[in-house]
């Protein structure tokens, strides 16, 4: 599905991301760990299309096609869905509003018709209930007063409205109590199957428990230093990220 | 000598407009005089002079001008209507009121009458009230050499608002329209004002409206700005209120030129409320300047006051807003705020909020901020699929949706909310 080769990326001169290469297959689930500061949120707006980050060098193949060409609208159109870490609030747009105009002009994208209300509505009405999310939280304004698991929890519902390709996780679970995290692992599973695909990018090995990574992969000074299976991540949780750095270090 | 040279640019200025007649000129002629009187001692005002430090008049005062009284209008009215919202109409042509384009109240609620049918007391006890004729020239031009007014007052609560709905048609006209809006004691009013203008060049439109707000009575001023080309407009608005009265004022500027407003609220009685709520997106070349006075005379009132603008391009918006609390208006709570957003490098926004307080036991506040569309946000809209463009309508609807919202009437709303490209 998506296919990174040696990216490099950077933000005002200083290169973040030194190289990455990763391959993600349709129906699989990688999680990408790493110490604060290894270039984790990086990748996940590089791939987004943040245009504060230049990249270097290195390619980005996204279902055939080369990803680093297109806009983040039309990534986003393609199929790329990023839960962002920080969720922004946006007062004055209502969540409704902003997902009707966000399903149209991809669908518009696609040639297809604009959708039916009476569709679009009960389609809010079965993926909010996914994610338990209230419906006077989708009257009000994107995020706005939201608390920290709601917003999460919406980043999670437009996600389920979007039926994005490939869903990237920045941190989805820092901030969360359990049943918050269970709340929100239960959506991204129950959205899960052969035809999309997952990265999860977290801090933390308690969110492999709930959403069960193929591939672990761990991120060190803009590299992937290591590569395992679920087993890793419990590895990193024992042992911490000091063995890690040692080896690369070395 | 540039005294005399000034003085002699004004009188011929003046000279091209008296030249036309006016045909109501006899009856009101110890009004007229005071502006005339007043004309005779000012210059033009510049970019020197504080009140008009960022708007340039010389566009204006360059050309010379004519009243047009038209038998029929090229332009279509029905544009300005509101959906499902039943309205009094009053049509004023180029300044001149139409009988025949405007539709009436037949009921003793809503006096309408032009001011030849107004007494000289009533004339004299609602004219030129708090107008400063005295150093604005503009206001003292209109006082001299109005060209039609009209007196609408309410003596209860009305069953429909009133739209007034100014049209302007020709090259080099002035249309300098007139009214007093009265509500009486008890009464509600909601009245709307909308423009429309066709084939216009070099149009110089300089209205004065006053308003009176008997004790605790209600009024609702709505003014929708939307010109198309060749329009410069100067709109001065002056309202009194007396004792527990509410009077709001709201100013939507969709597009014009170059745009003057001045709005001036002078409360004098107690328990009053007072609102101002604005919205201006200059584009292109336009220069769009709100001017405003919040004047606290009386203790134990309220003032709010809210203007949003969207500069783009390399237009211009001006916003100065003044609050005064005088020194007996104690337990005062005056708010005013202006925010605005720069969209483009060449855009430039003037943005002066002044607060005089000489009253000691007052709440109030002030504040203006400039700055840009915030892009974290669009770029977190972009990421769930909407293109640039919208992702920006959509945020520029948000902030200027703020005071749109603030609109009382339902169907008002939803035509200015229209009108702005929001929902």
């Amino acid at each position: 599905m998506i296919s990174i080769k040696n990216l490099h990326a950077s933000i005002d001169g200083k290169e973040i991301l030194k190289g990455i290469n990763l391959e993600v297959k349709a129906g699989e689930v990688h999680a990408i760990m790493g110490p604060n500061g290894s270039g984790k949120s990086t990748l996940s707006s590089v791939l987004a299309g943040n245009e504060d980050y230049e990249i270097t060098e290195g390619s980005v193949d996204f279902m055939g096609e080369d990803l680093l060409e297109y806009s983040t609208e039309e990534r986003a159109r393609m199929g790329i869905f990023l839960a962002f870490q920080y969720p922004i609030e946006i007062p004055g747009v209502s969540n409704m509003n902003f997902l009707r105009t966000a399903i149209n002009e991809t669908r518009e994208s696609r040639g297809e018709e604009p959708i039916a209300a009476k569709d679009f509505l009960a389609m809010v009405k079965e993926k909010s209930a996914l994610v338990e999310l209230d419906n006077s939280l989708l009257k009000r304004y994107v995020n706005e007063g939201f608390s920290g698991g709601e917003k999460k929890r919406n980043e999670i519902f437009q996600m389920a409205m979007l039926e994005p390709k490939l869903a990237i996780l920045d941190e989805t679970d820092s901030g969360l109590d359990i049943d918050a995290l269970k709340i929100v692992s239960h959506g991204v599973n129950t959205l899960k199957n052969q035809e999309n695909a997952t990265i999860v990018i977290t801090h933390y090995q308690r969110l492999l428990d709930y959403i069960v990574p193929d591939f672990v992969h761990v991120l060190y000074k803009g590299k992937i230093v290591k590569s395992g299976t679920k087993e890793l991540a419990l590895e990193l949780e024992e042992k911490g990220y000091d063995w890690i750095k040692e080896e690369v270090n070395a | 000598m540039s005294s005399t040279l000034t003085t002699n640019k004004v009188e011929e200025f003046v000279s091209h407009i008296a030249e036309n007649n006016l045909a109501v000129w006899n009856e009101l002629k110890s009004i007229r005089q005071s502006g005339l009187k007043a004309i005779k001692s000012l210059k033009f005002p510049t970019t020197r002079d504080e009140y008009w430090k960022y708007s340039r008049t010389t566009k204006i005062t360059k050309n010379h001008y004519h009243f047009s009284q038209l038998d029929s209008i090229k332009g279509d009215l029905s544009k300005v209507k509101i959906e499902g919202l039943d309205t009094y109409e009053i049509v004023m042509v180029n300044g001149f009121f139409n009988a025949e384009l405007s539709s009436l109240p037949k009921n003793d609620i809503i006096e309408i009458k032009s001011f030849e049918e107004c007494t000289t007391e009533e004339l004299t006890s609602y004219f030129s009230q708090n107008l400063d004729t005295i150093t604005n020239f503009f206001s003292a031009l209109n006082t001299a050499y109005f060209s039609e007014g009209i007196m609408i007052v309410a003596k209860g609560v009305c069953d429909k608002p009133v739209h007034v709905i100014h049209y302007s048609e020709g090259n080099n006209v002035i249309s300098q329209p007139r009214n007093l809006f009265i509500t009486e004691k008890n009464a509600e009013l909601s009245i709307i004002k909308s423009s429309i203008n066709q084939n216009t060049e070099n149009f110089f439109y300089n209205s004065v409206n006053e308003f009176f707000i008997g004790e605790n009575s209600h009024m609702n001023y709505y003014v929708i700005q939307n010109y198309e080309e060749g329009m410069n407009v100067i709109s001065t608005n002056v309202a009194t209120q007396e004792k527990n009265s509410n009077f709001s004022a709201y100013n939507y500027t969709l597009k014009g030129d170059w745009i003057r407003n001045n709005t001036n609220i002078f409360v004098k009685g107690e328990n009053c409320e007072s609102n101002l709520y604005g919205a201006y997106q200059p584009k292109g070349k336009q220069h769009i300047d709100n001017h405003t006075i919040m004047d606290h005379i009386m203790p134990n009132c309220e003032s709010n006051e809210h203007y949003k603008g969207t500069v783009d391009d390399k237009a211009t918006g001006v916003f100065n807003g003044k609050v005064f609390v005088r020194k007996d208006a104690q337990k005062i709570n005056a708010f005013q705020s202006n925010n605005n957003i720069l969209l483009s490098d060449d855009a430039t926004m003037n943005s002066k909020p002044e607060l005089e307080i000489y009253a000691d036991d007052v709440k109030c506040s002030h504040g203006s901020t400039s700055g840009q569309l915030d892009e974290e946000a669009v770029f977190y809209l972009q990421s769930r699929g909407l293109s640039k463009e919208s992702a920006t309508a959509l945020l520029i609807g948000a902030f200027l949706g703020e005071v749109v919202e603030k609109i009382k009437l339902p169907e008002l709303k939803d035509k200015v909310l229209e009108m702005y490209g929001m929902e």
